[in-house]
């Protein structure tokens, strides 16, 4: 591990922008943030990186004002300071760009109008400005470099377009150092690179950017420098040229093994799930789907290529488009998400929180809903033998957590998809459907699920993935979707990252498609 | 955990019984008639009524719905179980049935307006509320029943019977009725919510509807499920009230709404929940009960009480929605 100290950093002699020293952030008894000096340069990259859980988001928000330390400095220009709040933050040129950018936006206002809403709140535009004045505000705010169109609602925006007003308009007020907290999670490829090639150039300008994410692929294409947290300690400092492994390392600890498995080859049984002429989205010409006993089979295309709506189809959480489904070699036709558990099918949602959490309630009870019967004496619920089963839970998914009657919103958001998939395994289903489960999941937790789904104790699986590098550790077989068409299907051996990322842009280009 | 976490659960935790017990200690040494077995007696047959609905409350906030009407189905029910003793001379256990039948009745059709119309439960109660307070003057042309009252021109038939208003005014073992079917109904619906699968799917519904469906709960019918027994609860209460009054008073249901839903939210904070519960509930009821009664006793003028039952429900649903008692999610 290459622990730099920051006097052999190249800018270390200029004056950091932001720096932190000896911060220490404790949450009632559990300390998250344990001692951490960080210097932030204008012009420069850094990457940062560490599962959930790490102390990422917390360092975020104690650089941001968005919350004070326990003990230890933050500085900026080399002057101690106390931030009280975002606001205090953005006046001293420190922006966020949070991973939920609706949060930040108002859906039915302009891009103009969101432009400049600070200005128009406190009254600088006038009394009822003018779409006029707001607009040249905007205009003066962003320059003419910037191409969207500002009388658009941003409830039209697609998620890059509204990353992009959010960066124009921290940078717009000034920002100096800017957060961008796994910015690419909802974005295609294409709109990747965009968003890097905009971070190098904000870089090149003199802003220092820090990029938080859990693609070690991005982050050592993009970053000049990353750091790297575990248990509220920084654990690694790298400099370039970076290499992904020994950060991979630094991460996880002595977690660290091999996620990818030897393909199963020739091990694919009988037909389990069986689609015929389905469709993702309407209009499209129907294409077969199938997955067999002992199979893992990964579906991928960029966002909008229509895998989320597929998978809700199979599994009756949306009603079938198009087509007919077996199961077992029998006619399947769910209505209803039960008709599907009932046929022994798990579905894990794209979106955790609102499809699959109840983050009010203890994880042995997040875990049992599917289950309740088998913990059911004489019409009562037997909670002993509920926790009995959490426990098994927590122990075989290795779920981190201080017990089974841990409020599931105490738990790091690898381990609440770990409980997720926990419910179906305690619900003894057969085939598990997966939609993009890695999401917002640290690499530890994620090696861990991917084990697991390729492991006996899952029977067949689908997962959805916009991600290369995750449908290749996981799938034996990958089919890739382009705007609601099937237009590949390859096994992970006869191709790599690279070459799979453009099948799923090269889909575009050939709407017609190429069929399987 | 800082001394000011501490104190702050603590308060959650127990500050709704320490106030309940000061309220009680501080009536009784102020007005010796408080204390009596007699007014014991009396409160908790007041209470039991409001209890009893609220337990109805309690479920349908489960299911993260609201029930506006409940006022309205135990004023429906009062006047459905008298006219139907006195203007057709039914007994008085067809009479029950029918009153319970129709408040089953009412929280179906608010289910289904919740469920298949997708009104929301705020104005899809509000609704059912005002038709069936109007529904309830129709079939007496806006008169209260009792014995002896005119129908079509001629004295009324039948009279209300000594057992139906034994389900009022009775007692077992020196327990009045109402109270007994108040604890019997209190631990089977604390029992439902916090012991039994039906309660976890009443509860999966009301933290995360879409979860829950995807987990394999059919939310639309445990929404219903939820308002028909509401409903039930609620007719349950008006039968006992008119069995207490032993006519049919028009509107007498009409304080239940704010009391009951009072007393449930208070419910949310009993023994630091933070959820509906059955207990809680109960607790509830009694407080509001009891704050009604002893201010009664100070001389506190009767016209004062809406604004008292009023200021109290404000005040619960600080305590149940306001971030002051949550715990730090950070």
């Amino acid at each position: 591990m290459t622990d730099a100290s920051a006097g052999s950093e190249p800018r270390a002699r200029a004056r950091p922008v932001l720096s932190a020293s000896a911060v220490v952030r404790t949450f009632g008894a559990s300390v998250a943030l344990d001692g951490v000096d960080l210097e932030l340069h204008a012009g420069e990259v850094v990457g940062l990186v560490g599962a959930n859980g790490a102390g990422k988001s917390t360092l975020v928000a104690i650089l941001s004002g968005a919350l004070a330390p326990t003990s230890g400095t933050v500085s900026i220009d080399g002057s101690p300071v106390r931030l009280s709040g975002p606001e205090d933050a953005a006046a001293a040129g420190i922006a966020t760009v949070q991973q939920d950018v609706d949060a930040a936006l108002a859906p039915d206002l302009s891009v103009a109008e969101n432009l400049v809403l600070d200005r128009i709140t406190r009254g600088e535009l006038g009394f009822l400005p003018s779409r006029r004045t707001i607009e040249r505000a905007a205009r003066e705010l962003v320059g003419d470099g910037f191409t969207l169109p500002l009388r658009t609602p941003v409830s039209r925006l697609r998620t890059a377009q509204k990353q992009q007003l959010l960066i124009a308009r921290a940078l717009g007020r000034g920002a100096r150092v800017l957060f961008l907290d796994e910015p690419t999670a909802a974005l295609s490829i294409t709109e990747q690179r965009a968003l890097h090639d905009q971070v190098r150039r904000l870089a090149a300008e003199g802003t220092a950017v820090v990029y938080i994410t859990h693609h070690l692929g991005e982050l050592t294409a993009v970053s000049d420098r990353v750091v790297a947290l575990r248990d509220g300690r920084i654990v690694g400092r790298f400099a370039a040229p970076l290499d992904p492994a020994p950060i991979a390392a630094a991460i996880l600890g002595s977690l660290a093994g091999p996620v990818r498995r030897p393909p199963r080859t020739g091990t694919a049984g009988e037909s389990v799930l069986r689609a015929r002429g389905v469709v993702p989205l309407l209009g499209r010409p129907g294409f077969d789907l199938e997955l067999r006993r002992g199979e893992v089979v990964g579906i991928t295309g960029l966002l909008g290529s229509g895998k989320t709506e597929l998978l809700r189809q199979l599994v009756g959480a949306d009603a079938l488009l198009a087509g007919t489904l077996e199961l077992d070699g029998r006619a399947f036709r769910p209505r209803h998400p039960s008709d599907a558990i009932a046929a022994g099918i798990g579905f894990v949602p794209e979106d955790r929180r609102s499809g699959a959490e109840f983050p009010d309630w203890d994880l042995a009870q997040n875990a049992s809903l599917a289950d309740l019967r088998r913990h059911s004496r004489f019409g009562l619920l037997d909670r002993r033998s509920e926790l009995r089963g959490a426990r098994e839970l927590i122990e075989a998914l290795r779920i981190k957590a201080p017990g089974p009657s841990a409020p599931l919103s105490s738990l790091s958001g690898g381990n609440r998809q770990k409980v997720v998939v926990a419910r179906w395994l305690a619900a003894r289903s057969r085939v598990l459907v997966l939609d993009e489960p890695f999401r917002g999941v640290d690499l530890a937790a994620r090696a861990d699920l991917a084990r697991l789904v390729r492991s006996d104790t899952v029977e067949s699986a689908l997962v959805a993935s916009s991600d290369p590098e995750e449908i290749l550790e996981v799938a034996d077989r990958v089919l890739i979707l382009s705007d609601g068409r099937l237009v590949a299907e390859v096994r992970p051996d006869e191709v790599d990252e690279e070459s799979l990322a453009r099948l799923m842009v090269a889909g575009l280009d050939a709407p017609a498609g190429r069929t399987a | 955990m800082t001394v000011a976490d501490r104190a702050r659960d603590l308060v959650y935790r127990y500050g709704l019984l320490v106030l309940l017990l000061a309220l009680i200690v501080f009536f009784a040494s102020t007005e010796p008639a408080f204390g009596t077995v007699r007014n014991v007696l009396v409160v908790l047959q007041a209470v039991a009524i409001t209890a009893i609905v609220a337990l109805g409350v309690t479920i349908s906030l489960t299911v993260g719905g609201f029930d506006l009407s409940i006022g309205s189905i135990v004023s429906f029910v009062v006047m459905v179980t008298t006219v139907a003793q006195v203007y057709f001379g039914l007994p008085a256990w067809v009479a029950v049935l029918l009153g319970l039948a129709a408040g089953a009745l009412i929280g179906l059709i608010n289910g289904l307006l919740v469920v298949l119309a997708r009104v929301p439960d705020l104005l899809a109660t509000l609704g059912t509320m005002f038709v069936f307070a109007g529904f309830a003057l129709v079939p007496t042309a806006g008169q209260s029943v009792a014995a002896g009252a005119t129908f079509n021109g001629e004295p009324a038939p039948g009279r209300i019977g000594p057992d139906f208003l034994w389900l009022g005014r009775g007692s077992v073992l020196g327990v009045p009725v109402p109270v007994l079917l108040m604890i019997v109904l209190g631990v089977v619906v604390s029992v439902l919510l916090a012991r039994s699968r039906p309660g976890r799917l009443l509860a999966a519904v009301g933290s995360n509807p879409e979860a829950a469906r995807l987990s394999g709960v059919h939310v639309g019918r445990v929404k219903v499920l939820a308002y028909v027994a509401s409903g039930t609860l609620a007719s349950v209460g008006g039968v006992l009230l008119a069995a207490r009054l032993g006519r049919g008073d028009v509107s007498a249901g009409s304080p239940y709404l704010v009391e009951t839903v009072a007393a449930a939210l208070i419910g949310f904070a009993v023994l630091g929940a933070n959820r509906p519960n059955g207990f809680g509930t109960i607790v509830g009821a009694v407080f509001v009960g009891v704050l009604i009664n002893g201010l009664t006793m100070q001389n506190v003028p009767y016209y004062w009480q809406d604004l008292i039952k009023g200021a109290l429900l404000v005040g619960a649903l600080i305590l149940s929605f306001s971030a002051i008692f949550r715990k730090d999610r950070t």
